[in-house]
Formats: C-alpha cells, structure tokens, sequence
C-alpha cells in the first residue's frame, strides 16, 4: 500500500516535472518567435526605405533625361540638366493625359513638379499620383536650367529652377 | 515474489515506451528542422533570384538613360542561372529561366537573345530618332556570341566594327572563312543580303546546335530577314516582310536592334514600343490633334510668336510655305498612328518620308530663325 502510494506521488513529481518543462519549452519558443518576427519587421521596413529611396533616385534619373523635356540641339547631343520651357506645358498635358496606361509605368505612384527660381517664379506639374494612404514619401531635388527660345533675342534665354520627384510607397 | 515480478515488467514496459517516445518525438523534432532547412534553402534561391532580377533592373534603367554608353557586367556570379528575354503584345518581360522571379516592361526596347547564359554581359544604350529623340534603345549582348560580318556594305562594316569595341566581331569576305570558337555562339550579319539566302549553312558551323548559329540580313529597301540555322540549310524566321523604320545616318539605332535581336518577334515588339512612344512625343511637339492639322503643344507657341513677324522666314517654314513644319509633323503622326493602329497596312517607308521631311524643315528652322521644333 505504502510502494504503491510512493509510486503515485512519484509520478505525480515527474508529471509536475514534465509541465513545467514543457511550459518553459513553449515560453522559450515564444520568446524565438517574436524575437524573429520583430527582426523579420525590422529588416522589411529597412528594405523598403532602401528601394524608395533606390525609386527616388531611378525616377529623377529618367525625369531628366525624357525626350519629353529635355533641351535638344537638332540632331546634336541634347544639353544636360536643362528642360525646354516650350515643351513644359504641352508635356504636362501629354503626361497627365497618358498617366494611367503609359506614364505610370514608368513613375509609378509619385509626383514630378518643375519650379521656375530665376527670371520668374513659376510651377509644372508634369506628374501627380500619390499613392493613396501612403505611409512614407521621399523628396528629391535636382537643379536645372530652364531654355525658353522665344524669350532671348535671336537666342535662347536660360533661367534657373529644379525639378521634385516626390516618390511615395 | 510476485509484486517485485510485476514491478520489474512495469519497468521495462516503462523503459521501452520512454524510447518509443524518445524515437518518435526525435524523428518528428528532426523532421521540423530538414523541413524548415529546406523551406529557407528555398526562400533564399527565390530571394537571391529576385535580388538578381532585381539588380539587373537597376543596370538596365541606368544604362538606357546614359546614352551611347557601353557597360561590361560581371555576370560570373550568375554563372548558373540562365537569363531570359521575351517581348510579346507590347510587353517585355525577363527573368532566370524556370525561377518565378521576372520583371515586366513595356515601355523601354530592349534588343536581347532569347536566353543568355555568359560570364559577360554588355550593355549598349543607342538613342532612337525619328527624326527628334523618341526614346534610347538597348542592346544586350553576351559575351560568348561572336559576331561575323559578311557582304559589301564596306561603309557599315566599318562602321560596326569601330563602334563595337569590346565585343566579339570580325568582318569575313567569304563564309568559308569562319573560323568558330569552342563555346562561342555564332551570329553572322549579311550587310547586303548578298550571302546568306543564297548559300548554305558553312561546314565548319554545321555541327553546331541549331540554336547556336543565327544570321540577319539587311536586304532591300531598309528591310531586314531573321534567319536561324536548320541542319545544313537556313530558315527564314519572318514570314512578313520587315522593315528597318529609322533615318539614314551613322549608328543607326533600329539597325543595330536588329542585329542583337534573337528574332524578328522581339525586335517588331520592341520597335512597337518606340512607335508608341513617338507617338506621345508627337503630342508634345504637335498637339493632340496635329494629325488633322489642328496645331498645340511647342509648334503653337511657336506658331504664336512668328504670327506677327510677317517678312520672316520662319513664318513660311512653319506653315505658310508649300512645305511647311506643320504640314510635316501633321504626315508623320498620321502616319505612325497608321502603324500603331494596322501594323499590316503600315507604310514603313512613307512613315520615313515623312521623319525625313520634317528633319529637313527643322533644319531650315534652326538656320534661319532663332527656335525650331527640337
């Protein structure tokens, strides 16, 4: 009577013994889990600032090299950092106007605006689509000359502005 | 007696259900981490693909806006993945060969083989003109093909042979003087369609895969012929008739397309996407309604500011001469929204005639008045 009582208590001990392993097991695996996903969140949200900013700069890259705006010279090399401002209005209409099945592949959810500084001050918007509830934008700038050629007289006038490629994710 | 004999078989019936448990609950925990090894060996491949895709991405978007530059890339860290290139309805796609990563584009030409699979890859970027920038084109180019020039377009073999320094070509005057190199694919290009649909595939390259060896041929009137190697003989791979649409003139982008196209489905794709392109851009110089001779875009404020300037020149330039800047741009959109629309009634050559007259219009513009068209 007295082994068998024994014997139960004992397998209650190792039973008791068991839980408890198997609940610091689990809090432990918990512990990994989380541990994992938080780094996982971590290195996704640093990832996605990385290519929205990787986005901003390609995006700049291709606003200033468009056939669209840039400044040419005939059959010569086109001149670098320099938007025609004839081409600005028309282009703008032309942009927004093919923006859903042309130019947003190219764009993709951002916002292009040219700014006038010197002689005048004056806006383009050639490309406007916002993601919407974006959770993170990134602006970049990048200064240009402005070539009006009906302004100068028998030659082109040049001022001075840049271009903001907002780019949203 | 008898309770010590029961207690000793509870106690191997004990110890031999604890290493039952031990084994199974071994196995299943062994089973989890193979599992969970295989599963991030497979994450990693995708990610690692996808970050290849990725990264060529990049070098393609930088290499086609930095113009006439010619980029080497390492690709012998991929050298066991297989890059491919297609371009059907518009759009381009291209990826690693049976790997799920792959970008879409339908915007930008991009002039390939069907599969590349090189310890070298160049990149050259070309602008395309008709007449003014449309868009820049871009060549990839493997570094185990070699390129043999045939034919007597002595002007264009120069011409190809100083602008491709850095890749694998040489001009022969006959096609038994091909000389193929181990694990070299072989593309001739028939400058004037002298050789190639006249001949037979040459002995030293018939023991080649039918893959390996290709040729185009520049025949006609701007027209272009794919062909692809068959046993001994060639096969021509358009059907159609094929036409180079660009200007006469020194590195000629839709002609070097041609030349690093895998066939003529990707280049007609890829100069689908050019048209396309121009023909936005002849809204910003026209207007949207230029092919009805309706004027907008710079044309108008150029029209605007030549209106009351009545003894110029650049009046008559623009549009009241018999052939005037409008009336030239006015032919040449109507005349790629032809193409765009009923690519099998699209007359190539009038499509060039009429680039070709509004380069010159822009040319009588730029000598005689301060601003032109572009």
């Amino acid at each position: 009577m007295k082994s068998k009582k024994k014997m139960n208590r004992k397998g209650q001990m190792q039973m008791t013994e068991t839980i408890a392993i198997l609940f610091i097991f689990f809090i432990l695996l918990m512990f990994g889990v989380i541990f994992y996903f938080r780094y996982q969140k971590a290195a996704f949200q640093e990832k996605e600032e990385e290519l929205l900013g990787q986005r901003a700069m390609e995006s700049t890259l291709k606003a200033l090299f468009m056939p669209e705006l840039i400044c040419s010279r005939g059959e010569a090399e086109p001149e670098d950092n320099c938007f025609d401002v004839l081409k600005l209005n028309s282009s703008s209409e032309t942009m927004q106007h093919y923006l859903d099945d042309y130019y947003f592949e190219i764009f993709s959810y951002a916002t292009i605006t040219v700014e006038e500084v010197y002689p005048e001050n004056k806006t383009w918007i050639l490309y406007d689509k916002p993601k919407p509830d974006f959770t993170r934008k990134e602006p970049t700038f990048f200064v240009v000359t402005l070539r009006d050629e009906l302004a100068g007289k028998n030659q082109p006038h040049y001022g001075l502005g840049y271009v903001a490629v907002t780019v949203y994710s | 007696m008898a309770y010590g004999k029961i207690s000793g078989r509870r106690g191997q019936l004990e110890l031999t259900f604890n290493w039952v448990y031990v084994l199974i609950a071994g196995t299943v925990i062994l089973l989890f981490f193979i599992s969970l090894v295989a599963r991030q060996k497979q994450v990693s491949e995708e990610r690692l693909s996808g970050d290849v895709v990725e990264v060529m991405s990049s070098i393609l978007a930088g290499a086609g806006v930095s113009e006439k530059t010619k980029n080497f890339i390492d690709a012998s860290g991929l050298a066991d993945y297989t890059l491919y290139f297609s371009c059907q309805d518009g759009v381009g796609e291209f990826g690693i060969k049976d790997r799920p990563a792959r970008t879409q584009n339908s915007i930008d030409p991009l002039f390939a083989p069907r599969e590349v699979h090189s310890p070298q890859i160049v990149t050259w970027s070309l602008p395309y003109s008709m007449p003014f920038k449309v868009i820049d084109f871009l060549m990839v180019i493997p570094a185990n093909v070699k390129y043999y020039l045939v034919g007597n377009d002595a002007d264009f073999v120069n011409e190809f042979v100083n602008a491709t320094e850095g890749i694998k070509r040489t001009y022969v005057p006959n096609l038994q003087q091909i000389e193929p190199e181990a694990n070299l694919q072989v593309r001739l290009i028939d400058t004037d369609g002298s050789v190639i649909p006249h001949s037979q595939v040459p002995v030293q390259l018939q023991s080649f895969d039918d893959t390996e060896v290709s040729a185009v041929v520049f025949t006609g009137i701007n027209q272009v012929d794919f062909y692809q190697k068959q046993g001994s003989s060639w096969q021509k791979l358009n059907q159609k008739l094929l036409r180079i649409v660009s200007l006469p003139g020194e590195k000629n982008a839709a002609k070097y397309g041609a030349i690093f196209s895998a066939d003529d489905q990707i280049y007609r794709c890829n100069m689908g996407k050019a048209l396309n392109r121009l023909e936005k851009l002849m809204e910003v110089y026209g207007g949207k309604d230029i092919a009805s001779g309706l004027i907008g875009g710079k044309l108008q404020k150029l029209s605007e500011h030549y209106q009351g300037d009545i003894s110029s020149d650049c009046r008559g330039y623009l549009e009241q001469n018999n052939e005037n800047t409008v009336g030239a741009l006015s032919r040449l959109s109507s005349n790629v929204a032809a193409c765009r629309l009923q690519p099998q009634s699209c007359s190539e050559l009038d499509l060039i005639e009429a680039a070709e007259k509004l380069k010159q219009m822009n040319d009588k513009l730029r000598v005689s008045c301060s601003a032109s068209l572009y």
